[in-house]
């Protein structure tokens, strides 16, 4: 009797020692790869004049503007009541000098959706809608006479490219 | 239908169109609360702290350096009264003769003082000049009004826009400066009004000085042609990202209001050029390069109403003799405006009302700031900088002299007032809780 609970008291043991240190499994968890743009409807934050003209310089000329060209195109934006006013001229100032980086008419006409995204990416730092991106490949495809200029303009003095 | 019947319902449309109310662009329903004395207004924000004793008073030097028998007008197109013969140095600069002893010659055929009305004694609410101008466009009192920030209450601009129903280019604020505070007063803040309602501006020297012409003057002018697409699809753009009224960033022109603005930018620069620019004969100071752009937006867009600021008196904290010559260039700048009005822009002459008024006074008693005639300097900060005067002329204007020292009547938060009744809102604008309760149309103090 007493040598039966010796095996017992033994098997247990022995049951306790094999299953009470298991290896340690290691699992990682990774989160799938995706681009992060920023949505429409976040965009709460208005843009100070400084940083508008920036922001807009770099996009076109892919290079920061200098603080004496920033100092005094902000000064003369700030001397005219209506900003879209000063800022549709500001641009088509820029549009007037070398040293722009924007695509080519004809790259836009003939890669139509990749240009529509890479606008929106550019400008307003998101991926268009099926809606906005139905628009421009509408509007673009039956009016030969919209230029990559135009396009640009019109995203530059939206209302949204005035807000982050 | 018979005879009768035609004629008697025409007559009752006739009436009826005449009559009725109308609805504006903002939806409200408008009749006209009073009969439109005029048909434009022009009103010079004059120009930077004015002492009563050198302006209105014709003391020139008796009252401020104590020059015994050197009194005289030195603002011949607003008053009466020959120039002082004593100490001469507010005029021109004569070859062999001391600084500024040629007095400028009057421009107008007979002073504003001999067509118009003055009201002589007029009560200032501030003594500083943000607040005083804000006053002058406001109407009303400036009680809290910080700096570097747009008015609290609606600009005579946003009045107009709302009540009468005039477009953003028919109402324009010429600002002498991007400095201080000046280039916020085109609208305010306020939520009922604010920029959707807001007047166009210009700080002149900078939109069309040399920053303007570098950042501005190379521009591409697009044709109307090209313009269509881009407005096109700012404005789907736009609608998409249903911006909302209290987020607005600028005062509103429409596409063809923003279209004719850039021509006409484009227009100053290209006149600059050819040497074209309107400009008063004596142009040695900013007041009259400021004087000059108003007349540009005058001729351009006869606005209903412009406003114009100068501000070259305030010289006066350093320099007593500055503020004379600053004095009178101020007059001759005025003179030369309300005559090229009158002989230069046929669908404004003969309907339009001038309206004068400084934002401020100056002190009684000088600083310890000497000057190059040793002459002490003023600034404004007494009961004395509270004394201005105002001067009207123009259609319906009537030859009046109302008040003198000692007998007030009237006061700045009036020329809100007065603009309104001239454009026949004057009920509509006297009803917003934000104008001075104690303000009327200057045409009810005469």
């Amino acid at each position: 009797m007493r040598s039966f609970a010796k095996m017992a008291a033994a098997s247990a043991l022995c049951i306790l020692l094999l299953n009470g240190c298991k290896k340690e499994t290691i699992v990682n968890y990774e989160v799938n790869k995706e681009p992060v743009y920023e949505d429409k409807a976040r965009k709460t934050k208005r843009k100070s004049d400084a940083e508008y003209i920036s922001i807009l310089y770099t996009n076109l000329y892919q290079t920061p503007i200098s603080p004496s060209q920033l100092y005094k195109t902000q000064s003369v934006i700030y001397s005219i009541g209506d900003h879209n006013v000063a800022s549709e001229m500001v641009l088509s100032n820029y549009f007037n000098t070398s040293g722009l980086k924007i695509p080519a008419d004809s790259y836009m006409r003939s890669n139509l959706d990749t240009f529509i995204t890479e606008t929106y990416k550019r400008f307003y730092l998101r991926y268009p809608s099926e809606g906005e991106k139905a628009f421009f490949k509408n509007y673009i495809g039956n009016n030969s006479n919209v230029s990559v200029e135009m396009v640009y303009t019109a995203f530059a003095v939206s209302d949204e490219y005035q807000y982050y | 239908m018979n005879r009768k019947d035609f004629f008697k319902k025409a007559g009752l449309a006739t009436a009826g169109g005449l009559a009725a109310p109308y609805i504006l662009p903002s939806g409200r329903l408008f009749g006209r609360t009073n009969t439109p004395k005029a048909e434009y207004v022009v009103l010079v924000m004059f120009a930077g702290g004015v002492r009563q004793q050198e302006s209105v008073l014709k003391r020139y030097l008796e009252d401020s350096q104590e020059v015994s028998g050197a009194s005289g007008n030195i603002m011949p197109n607003i008053f009466n009264g020959g120039f002082p013969t004593k100490k001469v140095v507010f005029g021109t600069d004569l070859p062999g003769n001391p600084k500024g002893s040629e007095p400028i010659p009057r421009i107008l055929s007979s002073s504003l003082e001999q067509t118009g009305t003055i009201f002589n004694e007029v009560n200032a609410q501030s003594a500083g000049h943000y607040v005083g101008l804000n006053t002058l466009v406001t109407g009303s009192t400036g009680t809290a009004q910080g700096l570097k920030v747009r008015p609290r209450y609606p600009t005579i601009f946003e009045y107009l826009r709302r009540h009468a129903g005039f477009k953003a280019t028919d109402t324009w604020f010429i600002a002498n400066t991007i400095g201080n505070s000046t280039p916020l007063l085109n609208c305010s803040n306020n939520a009922e009004y604010g920029l959707q309602y807001g007047g166009n501006m210009f700080a002149a020297p900078v939109t069309f000085g040399s920053m303007g012409r570098e950042i501005l003057g190379n521009g591409k002018p697009y044709s109307r042609t090209d313009l269509e697409p881009m407005y096109f699809m700012k404005n789907f753009l736009d609608q998409s990202f249903g911006l909302t009224a209290d987020q607005m960033m600028s005062i509103k022109n429409t596409d063809e209001e923003r279209t004719i603005i850039k021509e006409f930018i484009r227009t100053v620069f290209q006149r600059q050029t050819a040497g074209q620019i309107v400009k008063p004969p004596v142009t040695d100071n900013g007041d009259a390069v400021n004087i000059s752009y108003a007349a540009e937006v005058l001729r351009y867009f006869k606005p209903k109403m412009l406003a114009v600021n100068m501000s070259s008196v305030d010289g006066c904290h350093s320099n007593f003799t500055g503020y004379l010559r600053s004095l009178h260039r101020a007059d001759h700048a005025v003179g030369w405006l309300w005559n090229y009005i009158q002989n230069n822009i046929p669908e404004m002459s003969g309907k339009t009302i001038m309206i004068i008024a400084p934002e401020c006074g100056r002190n009684l008693n000088p600083n310890p700031i000497l000057d190059e005639n040793d002459w002490y300097a003023f600034d404004h900060s007494d009961s004395n900088s509270l004394r201005v005067w105002a001067a009207m002329a123009g259609k319906n204007v009537p030859n009046l002299s109302v008040g003198g020292p000692g007998n007030t009547v009237g006061r700045l938060t009036d020329i809100v007032p007065t603009i309104a009744d001239i454009f026949g809102i004057y009920d509509e604008v006297m009803a917003s809780p934000y104008i001075d309760p104690l303000a009327k149309s200057l045409f009810l103090r005469m």
